[in-house]
This record gives C-alpha cells, structure tokens and sequence, in this order.
C-alpha cells in the first residue's frame, strides 16, 4: 500500500515498470505470449528461447554490445559477485591482487571483504574529496600480481561519475580486467562497450524502468578475461549463470532497454532540468552542502547535507516525501555513510544528508512541492534545536 | 505486516511538541553522541510552572523530551530529582538501541533538579 500524498523522489533506488514493461511481461504471464522453459527444444520452448535472443538483442543494442557477451542474472548484486569473485578465481593462477575503492556499494565491497577472507590481497583506493578516483592513485597501485579493478560507474549515493574511459584504459594497457557497477548509470548514461575498455559490466532491470529481480553481467570475449562460475547445475548461460531463465522477466528487461535506447538522450536533459530547479531552490537555506561537485555528476541524483539538523527526524519531517538518508544500508541505521564519510564530510553532515533521486514521472510542480516540503523541515528542525547546533 | 518503527504517540509528540523552545529560569544543557538537550524551567516556589526543550537528535528523543516537559509541569521541583525515563519510554515503545538518548535526556532532568538543589542551598 502507498500514500496518495506520497512525493517519490527514490528513484535511484528503484524505479516504477514502464507501462510497456509491465504489457511485455503480462503477456508472457497469461499464457498468450512464450511462457515455455527457453532451454526446451519443442516449439513452446523455441518460441520462448526466442523472446529471450531478443531481449539479450535490445539490451545489447542499448550497451553496443554483442548479445552473446551478455549474461541474465537476477540483479546486479548478483552480478557484482558473479564478476568479482568469478574472475578473482579465473585469474587466480596469474595472481591475487585485487584493487577496488571503498565507496562501491556494499556488493561490491563485501564480495571483496570475502575474497580478502579467502588470501586475496585487496587494495582499497579512497577517491579525493570531490569522490572521483586519481588515475595517477591507481596507476601506482597496480602491480605485476593484480588481476582485477573493480570500480563503479555512477555512485548510487553521490550521482559520481567515474572516468571509466580511462581506468578501463590502464587496466588494458596493464592485463588487468576491468569491472565496473553500472547499475545506477545503465539506460541513463550512454555506454558503448564496442569503445569502452571494459571487461566486466554489471546492471539490473529495476533501476532503468524494468522489473525488479533480473540483471545481466557483461562479459567481454577476449582473450584472458573470463569469470568462474558461482552457481552450479545446468548449461544456461554459457555455463557460467545456470537455471532456468524467468522469461516474464527477461522480457520485462528487453523491453525496458529498447525503451531506454529511444529516451535516454531526452531523460538525461530532464534530470538536469529538475536536478537545477531543486538545488536553485533549495539555496535559499543557509547551511547546505551538496555531496560532489554538480560536474561531476549524474543529473538524476542530489545529494545535500544540513548544518545543525538530525538526519533520522529529518527523513520524518520530510514526509510525505520518499528519498533516501545518509545512513549507510537502511534508513533507520545512525551509522553515517561510508561513501560521505569518504569524501570527507564529518559525522554530523553525513548524518543529515539526504539523496533526491528522479525519475521520468518527475515533474517541475514536484519539485517544486519537494522544495517546500525540505524547507519547511529544515527550518522546524533547527528552530528546535539548541541555538549552538542552529 | 512489518511494525512502524515510530509509534503514533512519537510521531504526533514529534510533529507538534508545545513544549519546544526556552524558559527564563533555570537551564540544563547536556550533549552526547551527536545528540545535545537543553531543558529550561520557571518555578513558582517550588512548583515548576513552565518547563521548555530544545533538542538535536533523533524523533525518539524530541518525542520523549516533550512526554517529560509536558507530565513535570506542574509539579513540584522535587519530581525533577525523582525522574525515571522508565514510564516514557514504555508509552513511546522505545527500541533497545534508542536508551543512549534516553538516558541523555534522563541526565538532563537530573541536572536541573541539582540545579534547583544548588539554589536554594545558596539562599539559605
């Protein structure tokens, strides 16, 4: 059940199937479209197998990808470990250093807290207080051992972008593989993995208008890059990502991202739009600091901080408005976040920040509504406080 | 169904406290944590005639700041000293992991009941 007063602004959390994800994927459900397992050889399962080459089509089409270098996964948390901890152990013979940054999302840095567990040698690159990673930091942490970089594309906290151009490049030129989470930037920036110097590429449905519970990993087919299995138990997937493929799902995907390939471009000038009149509105606070520098960053995220404000009554002031805290996994913990703390905010402005996230239903009178909404809790907030914390 | 992390008593005492802002007389002021408390009290002889807040810190804490404001008004200045934070926090369902500020908050009261203490051993 939802607030009809509800003001959604999550949308780097998660964002609402598309009307025409939501067609592709009932039809399949009713049993008029292909609902057979696509791994069957009779003509249900033909049909099906076919519905899913042309979902791996239009999500390559959106990457510039072959189709064939595109695994299903059930998100991109799956595909974050199925990339990390399946290429640390297909180069594991080569060597076992790994690099990453501690700013990843947590399924990227816990799969590396779990090869670190199991005698890899990981070494944690911290960005510089504008959170971009220093090409000149990680060219000197790359040794003759390392085998994988794992860092991510757009920060789902800050909206960061990193220069996966050049960090791609380096890997290359090093025989290191190259990971990246583009989780946050898939079907929102544009990526062509035909130019890019990437090896790995993960990214799920739910954050680019598809469904929840399905995600795919890139693989690049050359030579050296590779990644072992996790899962055991069919042939799907080149082997590398068995069981049976939920098609509603993959269907729900493809359609999703021929969805993105014809808005991307027109998506993109409308989070910069809506991203301007927010922080233009919200200026007229004192006391605010936006996370990263607005250059730097993915239009559809922005992320403030609040001198003198509790971040846990703030996301209770701000109701009915839906955004994301500054604590670190759920908006209930009081554990600042790690990426803030990072980019060297204190304890007290991690704690307060909040994300804005928007999305293709956003319009300029939410934002507007959002404006007045965080004002007005700013300024009951800190006219409660005591004076020195105002 | 999941239980809501606020009750309705904390999210009406949050949305409303009339109790929130200061008082002529005696002060306590307590910060820890991240978290700060400042009570304020005006007395009439030894009745507490007004008692006022101000609080940084989570709804939890600026719900049970006004619970307290609100039941100590009134009463006489000896309540202050025998203030538990016990009662509030059962009637706010208070999580385990919230008794830090409790207890800041609990402090506070104690450090205006001393307050008081000090005072009138001052003036006799």
């Amino acid at each position: 059940m939802t607030d009809s007063d509800a003001l959604y602004l999550d949308y780097a959390a998660s964002t609402p199937p598309a009307r025409e994800v939501a067609g592709a994927m009932a039809a399949c459900l009713s049993g008029r479209e292909p609902f057979a397992n696509p791994s069957s050889t009779h003509a249900s399962g033909r049909a099906a197998g076919n519905a899913v080459d042309e979902a791996r089509a239009r999500l390559g089409a959106l990457l510039n990808a072959s189709p064939r270098d595109l695994l299903f996964t059930s998100g991109a948390t799956e595909s974050d470990n199925l990339a990390i901890a399946g290429a640390a152990r297909f180069r594991a013979h080569r060597g076992r250093h790994l690099v990453t940054m501690p700013t990843e999302h947590k399924a990227v840095v816990d799969t590396f807290r779990a090869l670190e567990k199991q005698g890899f040698d990981v070494t944690w690159l911290r960005p510089g207080t504008d959170g971009v990673l220093d090409i000149v930091q990680l060219e000197a942490a790359l040794r003759d051992d390392t085998q994988l970089v794992s860092v991510m594309h757009v920060n789902n906290e800050t909206g960061i972008v990193q220069d996966i151009g050049a960090i791609g490049a380096l890997c290359r030129d090093r025989d290191v593989l190259f990971h990246t989470d583009a989780a946050q930037s898939v079907g929102k920036l544009p990526i062509d993995l035909a130019s890019l110097p990437v090896d790995l590429l993960s990214l799920t449905a739910h954050k680019f208008y598809g469904p929840q519970g399905i995600g795919a990993l890139y693989v690049a087919n050359r030579d050296g890059c590779g990644v072992e299995p996790l899962l055991h138990g069919g042939g799907q997937e080149r082997r590398l990502r068995p069981g049976t493929l939920p098609l509603h799902q993959v269907v729900g995907l493809g359609a999703a991202a021929a969805l993105a390939s014809e808005r991307q471009a027109d998506d993109l000038r409308h989070m910069q739009v809506l991203r301007d009149q927010l922080w233009n509105g919200l200026q007229k606070l004192p006391g605010l600091h936006l996370n990263g520098a607005p250059e730097q960053q993915y239009p559809g995220i922005l992320n403030v901080s609040a001198d003198g404000v509790d971040g846990e009554s703030l996301m209770l002031a701000l109701e009915p408005l839906e955004v994301a805290s500054g604590s670190a996994c759920n908006s209930l913990s009081k554990e600042p976040s790690y990426v803030l703390r990072a980019l060297g905010r204190d304890d007290a402005l991690a704690q307060s920040a909040i994300r804005f996230s928007f999305g293709r239903p956003t319009r300029a009178a939410d934002i507007e509504r959002a404006t007045d909404i965080y004002c007005a809790a700013i300024t009951r907030l800190r006219a409660l406080a005591p004076q020195a914390a105002g | 169904m999941q239980a809501p992390y606020y009750n309705e008593a904390v999210r009406r005492l949050f949305a409303a406290p009339a109790h929130a802002g200061d008082a002529s007389g005696i002060t306590a002021d307590v910060a820890r944590g991240g978290a700060h408390v400042v009570l304020a009290a005006d007395l009439d002889g030894s009745r507490i005639v007004k008692m006022r807040f101000r609080v940084l810190g989570c709804p939890h804490l600026v719900a049970a700041a006004e619970a307290a404001c609100a039941g100590l008004e009134g009463q006489p200045a000896a309540a202050l000293r025998e203030f538990s934070i016990g009662d509030i926090m059962g009637i706010l369902e208070i999580p385990v992991e919230k008794t830090g500020p409790m207890l800041l908050l609990e402090d506070a009261i104690g450090a205006l009941g001393q307050q008081i203490i000090s005072k009138d051993s001052n003036r006799s």
